[in-house]
């Protein structure tokens, strides 16, 4: 068997990656595919925990919550894609750097 | 299936599109918005009943539950902060009914808000980790749809974008954490983490709380991560920056202090400091923000920012306390601020929409002097701006009182001034506030706005009555936020 250690590696980078991406990317698609990312290594980490924690059996408590977490990242999704439309028709552009009238 | 507070919310909300159909065919334009108030008076009503039993021993819901399933358990700091949600979400409502009249699709306002309620109810109900994210999401997607309801102007859709990546990025964070937590433990349960989690070299336990407090810290504004909430909350429509300045972020404060209590106070690590240096950079940051706004509903947005300072001031005084005296009592200081701000708050926002719906404008120039023509108003946003900024006879001057002093009991000197200090800068604002709305003179554009209108004052009247009341008679509610901090201690 794969030892957890690379698993956990694994999520860790991804989750970075997801950062980096909506630190730097300027399309807001791809800022709303960073948002997935990030919730993806979550679910990765779920799912490996749940088969290494005991030995030969696999926790059904953390299938369940990866697939409600699927379903609610998939809501945040359709929202993030309005909100986009509705940018685009606004602004004319996809560039999320051009959305600076605010001062924040 | 969720209690009934919860249950006759979500049922009011998913029916509230057929209402809109039948107003629609009827060309009564109120009905949705009575509808919604009638969903949230009897929801009222369940969790008084409720609030009975729940105050004697914590429930459990469903009874039956199995050790991994997830559940929820409602005691008392669940009802404190419940009620204060459903007492300011009634009274938006019932403004919403006049305030919103002039936008189209109003119907699917009050499904969302009754959902973004029921979802703040679930997060302070949630017995286990999981079920608290799942609600957290049903508040935070229908509060950025909420946020940029009038999606015809440019800045709700901007604003309403940026608290999205943001907030979302918080809760993948919240939800890494989580996973984490249960590699850990094996379940994400309250009742078997607070038993079985024991922190002691483990360095994984530091990871969770650092992905945790980031993730809930985007909620609750904390400093570097405010940057949505002055956009934000002035962008969206008055009535929900009352709940989203007033309510919404205090899910994040409840969050933070439920997995603190719970889990990670055992944990001997100098952390606590580190708190306490953001919730001092919080309050700073806000109040200095504040001082020169020009937007009267940034301004309050940036008052909001330091508030939560204060609140995480006395916060972080109770994780760096052993004697359980000290820690009870900074805790009921900060759920006691927690009300008074979402009472204090939601008095000040509705006054600035009454301003805004009859003006047209949220320039504090074009306000100037709007005080001679809406007395009314004028003299409530008074009551709560001499409020916020702790003047005695009122309810901010008890929380901020016991705040400061818990500071003192714990002797920790020099925060405690800055503290003080944050108190007469924000002082010195709302005088700055007062002074423009009430003592200017009136511009000519101003010449034909008058009173608000009944719908709109209600809710205001009485708001700024339970200020007064508060402030008279704090006891009863000192020891309601004292049985709540007592719920969290105990678990």
């Amino acid at each position: 068997m794969i030892m957890l250690d690379y698993y956990i590696v694994f999520s860790i980078v991804l989750f970075f990656v997801g950062i980096y991406c909506l630190a730097t990317k300027r399309n807001m698609m791809r800022i709303i595919l960073g948002i997935e990312i990030l919730i993806n290594a979550a679910n990765i980490n779920f799912i490996v925990f749940s088969v290494y924690r005991t030995e030969g059996f696999v926790d059904p408590l953390a299938h369940s919550i990866v697939i409600v977490s699927i379903a609610l990242a998939g809501c945040v999704t359709a929202v993030a894609l309005a909100l986009v439309v509705y940018a685009y028709k606004h602004y004319g552009t996809l560039d999320v750097r051009k959305l600076k009238r605010l001062k924040g | 299936m969720f209690t009934l507070p919860i249950d006759i919310l979500l049922i009011f909300a998913a029916t509230t599109p057929i209402v809109g159909w039948i107003e629609s065919k009827l060309g009564f334009k109120k009905l949705c918005g009575i509808y919604a108030t009638v969903g949230l008076a009897l929801s009222s009503y369940a969790l008084y009943n409720l609030s009975m039993q729940a105050l004697q021993n914590p429930i459990l819901a469903p009874s039956d539950a199995i050790p991994s399933q997830s559940c929820l358990r409602i005691d008392a700091l669940s009802i404190f902060l419940a009620s204060i949600f459903i007492f300011l979400g009634f009274f938006v409502a019932i403004y919403s009914i006049k305030y919103m009249e002039k936008d189209s699709e109003i119907s699917l306002y009050y499904a969302l808000l009754l959902a973004m309620i029921s979802g703040m109810m679930g997060v302070v109900f949630a017995g286990d980790f999981f079920t608290l994210f799942v609600f957290w999401e049903l508040m935070c997607i229908t509060s950025y749809v909420l946020v940029a309801f009038r999606k015809k102007h440019w800045e709700p859709v901007e604003a309403g974008l940026k608290y999205l990546v943001m907030s979302s990025a918080g809760s993948a964070a919240i939800l890494f954490g989580l996973s984490i937590l249960y590699g850990l433990t094996g379940t994400l349960k309250f009742v078997q983490l607070s038993k079985t989690f024991v922190l002691t070299s483990n360095v994984w336990g530091y990871v969770s709380l650092v992905f945790i407090l980031t993730g809930f810290g985007v909620k609750a504004a904390i400093f570097p991560l405010h940057m949505w909430l002055p956009d934000a909350h002035p962008a969206a429509p008055t009535s929900i920056s009352a709940l989203l300045s007033g309510i919404v972020i205090k899910t994040g404060i409840y969050a933070i202090i439920r997995s603190l209590f719970l889990i990670y106070f055992p944990i001997n690590f100098s952390w606590q400091t580190a708190l306490m240096v953001i919730s001092i950079m919080t309050m700073c940051f806000g109040n200095l923000a504040a001082l020169l706004q020009d937007d009267i509903k940034r301004l309050l947005a940036y008052s909001s920012i330091a508030q939560i300072g204060y609140i995480f001031f006395a916060i972080s005084v109770a994780i760096t306390q052993t004697d359980v005296t000290i820690i009870s009592y900074s805790l009921t200081a900060a759920l006691l601020h927690v009300m008074n701000h979402a009472v204090m708050k939601g008095l000040l926002f509705l006054c600035a929409g009454a301003f805004i719906y009859k003006a047209g404008t949220r320039s504090l120039r074009e306000l100037a002097g709007i005080g001679h023509k809406m007395p009314i108003t004028a003299t409530m946003f008074t009551v709560g701006a001499l409020a916020i900024s702790g003047i005695p006879p009122l309810n901010g001057f008890v929380s901020e009182f016991m705040i400061a002093s818990s500071g003192i009991n714990s002797g920790m000197l020099v925060p405690t001034a800055i503290l003080l200090a944050n108190f007469l800068l924000s002082f010195a604002y709302y005088l700055r506030l007062i002074k423009i709305i009430v003592w200017s003179v009136p511009s000519k554009k101003l010449e034909k706005t008058n009173e608000a209108p009944i719908l709109m004052l209600f809710p205001i009247l009485f708001l700024a009555l339970s200020c007064i009341i508060i402030g008279l008679y704090p006891n009863p509610f000192i020891d309601m936020a004292n049985k709540a901090a007592w719920s969290l201690l105990k678990y």
